[in-house]
C-alpha cells in the first residue's frame, strides 16, 4: 500500500472485542516491542496503534508505534537503526520499501531481535509476516459477491490504484483468475483501470467506461476510492439498476452509496486487528510457542501458516453492507 | 505577447493566428477529434463534451492561475496544497457555523489568496527562486494540514452544496439530463476573468512586461512588489475555488489526495505555449493545452486502448504537438534567413 491510499484508507479506529483471551503473565519485566508503521498520524495507522496497545496490555508486551513523518523508506531505515541500537526484543514493520529495508532488518536480525511485518509478503531479514487477509481470497471474495449481483453473465471492468500497485494487482489477478473458472459468461472487457486511488479520477473513468461499454454491468474497484467515484458517476446516470459496483471501501465513506444500493457490498480489514495480531505473533515467538499450520493466534482465531515462506495469515475479512455498515462506523471506521 | 498589440485588420490578425503556437495545437486536437469521432460515435455527443469539462474544471481553474504566474516569470506549485486547505477551511467552517455559495467561495478564496501572498513575500522580499519557495510551502501547508486534521476525510456535506447547481437543464436520453453545472460554470468564469485581467487591464501588461525582463520593468518604474503579491494571490484565489469545484464533484473533502496532482496542471499549461521563462503565454493557449490533455484521457478510453498502453499514447502525442509546433517556427526562421 502506499500512502496515499493508506491516508485514505481509514477514518478512526476500533476495538474488536475479544472474548475468553488468555492472559499470559511474565515473571520478568515485560519486552519491548516497537513497530514502524509508513507513516506516522494518519488514521489508518492511528488504527492501528489503538491495536498495537490492546495487545501490549493483554500480553504484557511493552509495545509501541513510530513512524516517520512523510513516507520515505529512507527515514524508516533511520527509525530502524535506532532501536537496534536501544536493544528491543522485538521490531515490528509495515514496510515502504521492502530492499531499502532489507539490510538493516538483517544487522538487527543478528542482533538477536525478532522480526514481525506486516504488509510485507515479500520482506527479506523477518521472522514473521502477518496478513488479516489472504490476497488470492481477498480477490475471489470480491468477484463471487460481484457475480451474485450480476447473475454470473454480462460485461465488467476492474480498476486499481496504480498498475503497479503490487496488493491490487494481487487482488484483481486472483479476482480476475476466479471469474475465469468458475463464471464463463462473464467478460472483462477491458484491461484493468488505474486511477481507484481517487474518487475524481475514477468518477471521470467511469462516465468513460459507460459510454465505450454500453452493455457494462458490473464494477469491481480495489484501491478504496474506486468505488466511490464509480459509484458516484453510475447514480449520476441513473444506472444503479444496471451496473453492479463491489469493491474495497471504508464504511463511512461508503455509506451513502451502500443504503443507496449502488455499492453492493463492500470490503476490507480492520487495521486495529492489525496491530494487535503483530504483538499476538510477537508474544508467540517470545514464548518459544511453536508457530505451525492452524496455529491458534490468542483473540483472533486459527492461522495458516506458511512455515517456509514465514506467513501467517488469519482470516479476518470484513464486509460492509447495509446489515453491517453503522455498526462498523458506530466503531469508528 | 498580449492581444491587445494585435494588427488592427482581421486578415493581419488570422496570419498572425495561424503562425502562432496555438494554431498548431488547435490543429493537433482537431484531427484528434476527428479521429476519435469517427472511430467511437459517443465521443462527439454534448453528453461526452459536458462530462469533459466537469471532470476537467478543476485542473482547468488551476491551469489558469499558474498562467498568470507563469507569465510574469514565476512558478507556483504549492496550489494542490493550498486548494487542500482553502477545501477543508470552507467547508468545516461551513458544517459548523452553516454557509451559502457566496461565504462558501468567499471562504475558500480568502484562504487561498492568504497563502498565496506568503508565496509572494519570500519570492519578493528574499529573492528566492519561485520554485524553492514554493516546493518548500506546498510541504507546509500539506504538512500543516496532515498536523492538524489527522487526514480526515468529510463525506457529511452541507445539503445545497453537495446537491450543486444545475443551469439550462436539457434532458439527453431516457435517463440522463445536462447542465450548466457548479465546474463549468467555475471554469467559464475562471476563463472570463483570466482573460480579462491578461489581455484588458494595465496590470496584466505590467505582468508580461515583467515576467519578459523584471529588470527593466523595476527599472521602468513597475510596482514589482504590488505585481508579484497580485500574481501569487490570484493563483491562491484560483486555487480556493479549484478546490470547491474539485469536493463538490467527488462529493467529500479530502485532504490527501489533491497534492500530486501539480504535473498535470504545470503539463496543460506548458503544452498550451506558456514558457517557464516568464512573459509568454496566452488563456486560449492553455485552453488548448488542457482540451488536448483531456480529450486525449478520455479518447484512449473509449478506443478501448489498454491501460497500461494509454501513457505511452499520452506521451507521444505531446511530444508530436510539441514537435509541430517547433518545427513551424523553425521554418520560419529558415525562411526569414533565406529572405
Amino acid at each position: 500500500m502506499n500512502r496515499r491510499e493508506t491516508l485514505r484508507l481509514m477514518g478512526g479506529a476500533t476495538a474488536m472485542s475479544v472474548a475468553g483471551l488468555p492472559r499470559l503473565s511474565w515473571a520478568d519485566t515485560p519486552k519491548e516491542m516497537v513497530t514502524v508503521v509508513k507513516i506516522a498520524g494518519i488514521p489508518w495507522f492511528n488504527a492501528l496503534e489503538k491495536g498495537i496497545q490492546k495487545g501490549a496490555k493483554d500480553f504484557s508486551i511493552n509495545a509501541s508505534m513510530v513512524g516517520p513523518a512523510n513516507v520515505d523508506p529512507a527515514q524508516q531505515v533511520k527509525l530502524l537503526e535506532d532501536l537496534i541500537a536501544k536493544k528491543v526484543a522485538v521490531i515490528g514493520l509495515v514496510p515502504l520499501d521492502v530492499k531499502v529495508c532489507e539490510p538493516v532488518l538483517k544487522r538487527a536480525q543478528a542482533a538477536g531481535i525478532k522480526i514481525i511485518t506486516h504488509e510485507g509478503p515479500e520482506q527479506e531479514g523477518r521472522d514473521w509476516n502477518v496478513e488479516l487477509i489472504d490476497s488470492v481470497r481477498f480477490g475471489e471474495v470480491q468477484m463471487e459477491r460481484l457475480a451474485k449481483d450480476m447473475g454470473g453473465k454480462g460485461e465488467y471492468v476492474v480498476y486499481v490504484g496504480t498498475l503497479t500497485t503490487p496488493l491490487h494487482n494481487k487482488w484483481a489477478d486472483a479476482a480476475i483468475a476466479y471469474q475465469k473458472k468458475n463464471f464463463p459468461d462473464m467478460k472483462l472487457v477491458a484491461d484493468r483501470f488505474p486511477g481507484a486511488d481517487e474518487i475524481d479520477t475514477s468518477q471521470r473513468t467511469t462516465q468513460d467506461v459507460i459510454k465505450a461499454y454500453p452493455n457494462l454491468a458490473g464494477i469491481l474497484g480495489f484501491g478504496s476510492n474506486g468505488p466511490i467515484g464509480a459509484g458516484n458517476a453510475v447514480r449520476q446516470q441513473r444506472l444503479q439498476k444496471k451496473i453492479a459496483i463491489v469493491g474495497t471501501v471504508l464504511p463511512s465513506q461508503a455509506k451513502a452509496l451502500i443504503n443507496d444500493d449502488i455499492i453492493r457490498e463492500g470490503f476490507l480489514w480492520n487495521p486495529t486487528d492489525a496491530g494487535y495480531a503483530m504483538v499476538a505473533v510477537a508474544s508467540l515467538v517470545l514464548n518459544g510457542k511453536p508457530i505451525t499450520d492452524g496455529v491458534e493466534v490468542p483473540g483472533l482465531g486459527k492461522a495458516s501458516v506458511d512455515v517456509a515462506g514465514k506467513q501467517i495469515k488469519v482470516d479476518k475479512i470484513m464486509r460492509i453492507n447495509k446489515e453491517t455498515v453503522d455498526g462498523l462506523i458506530a466503531g469508528g471506521l | 505577447m498580449p492581444d491587445s498589440l494585435k494588427a488592427p485588420s482581421v486578415k493581419a490578425a488570422l496570419a498572425r493566428f495561424r503562425r502562432s503556437h496555438e494554431f498548431w495545437l488547435l490543429a493537433v486536437i482537431l484531427v484528434l477529434c476527428a479521429g476519435l469521432g469517427a472511430a467511437n460515435p459517443q465521443f462527439l455527443t454534448m453528453q461526452n463534451l459536458f462530462d469533459l469539462l466537469t471532470s476537467y474544471a478543476f485542473v482547468g481553474i488551476l491551469a489558469l492561475g499558474l498562467l498568470v504566474v507563469l507569465i510574469a516569470g514565476g512558478i507556483d506549485i504549492s496550489f494542490t496544497a493550498t486548494a487542500s486547505v482553502a477545501q477543508y477551511v470552507a467547508l468545516v467552517i461551513a458544517n459548523a457555523y452553516g454557509a451559502n455559495w457566496f461565504s462558501l467561495f468567499a471562504m475558500a478564496i480568502g484562504t487561498g489568496v492568504a497563502l498565496g501572498a506568503v508565496n509572494a513575500l519570500f519570492v519578493q522580499k528574499l529573492r528566492i527562486p519561485s520554485i524553492i519557495v514554493s516546493v518548500a510551502t506546498l510541504n507546509i501547508f500539506y504538512g500543516l494540514l496532515i498536523f492538524v486534521t489527522g487526514g480526515k476525510y468529510i463525506y457529511s456535506l452541507p445539503d445545497w452544496f453537495a446537491t450543486g447547481i444545475f443551469w439550462f437543464e436539457f434532458d439527453w436520453g431516457p435517463t440522463s439530463s445536462y447542465g450548466v453545472n457548479l465546474q463549468i460554470l467555475i471554469l467559464g468564469i475562471g476563463f472570463l476573468v483570466t482573460w480579462l485581467l491578461l489581455n484588458r487591464t494595465n496590470i496584466g501588461r505590467q505582468v508580461y512586461a515583467m515576467g519578459g525582463n523584471p529588470d527593466a520593468a523595476q527599472r521602468l518604474g513597475f510596482h514589482t512588489f504590488r505585481l508579484n503579491m497580485l500574481v501569487y494571490c490570484y493563483m491562491g484565489a484560483m486555487a480556493g475555488a479549484a478546490s470547491l469545484v474539485q469536493a463538490q464533484l467527488a462529493q467529500s473533502v479530502a485532504p490527501t489526495v489533491l497534492v500530486g496532482k501539480e504535473l498535470d496542471v504545470v503539463a496543460a499549461v506548458v503544452l498550451g505555449g506558456a514558457s517557464l521563462a516568464g512573459g509568454v503565454g496566452t488563456v486560449l493557449g492553455t485552453f488548448l493545452g488542457l482540451a488536448l490533455l483531456a480529450v486525449l484521457q478520455n479518447g484512449l478510453i473509449l478506443l478501448g486502448v489498454s491501460s497500461y498502453w494509454s501513457p505511452l499514447f499520452v506521451g507521444l502525442v505531446i511530444l508530436i504537438s510539441v514537435s509541430v509546433t517547433a518545427w513551424s517556427q523553425r521554418e520560419r526562421r529558415a525562411r526569414r534567413v533565406r529572405a
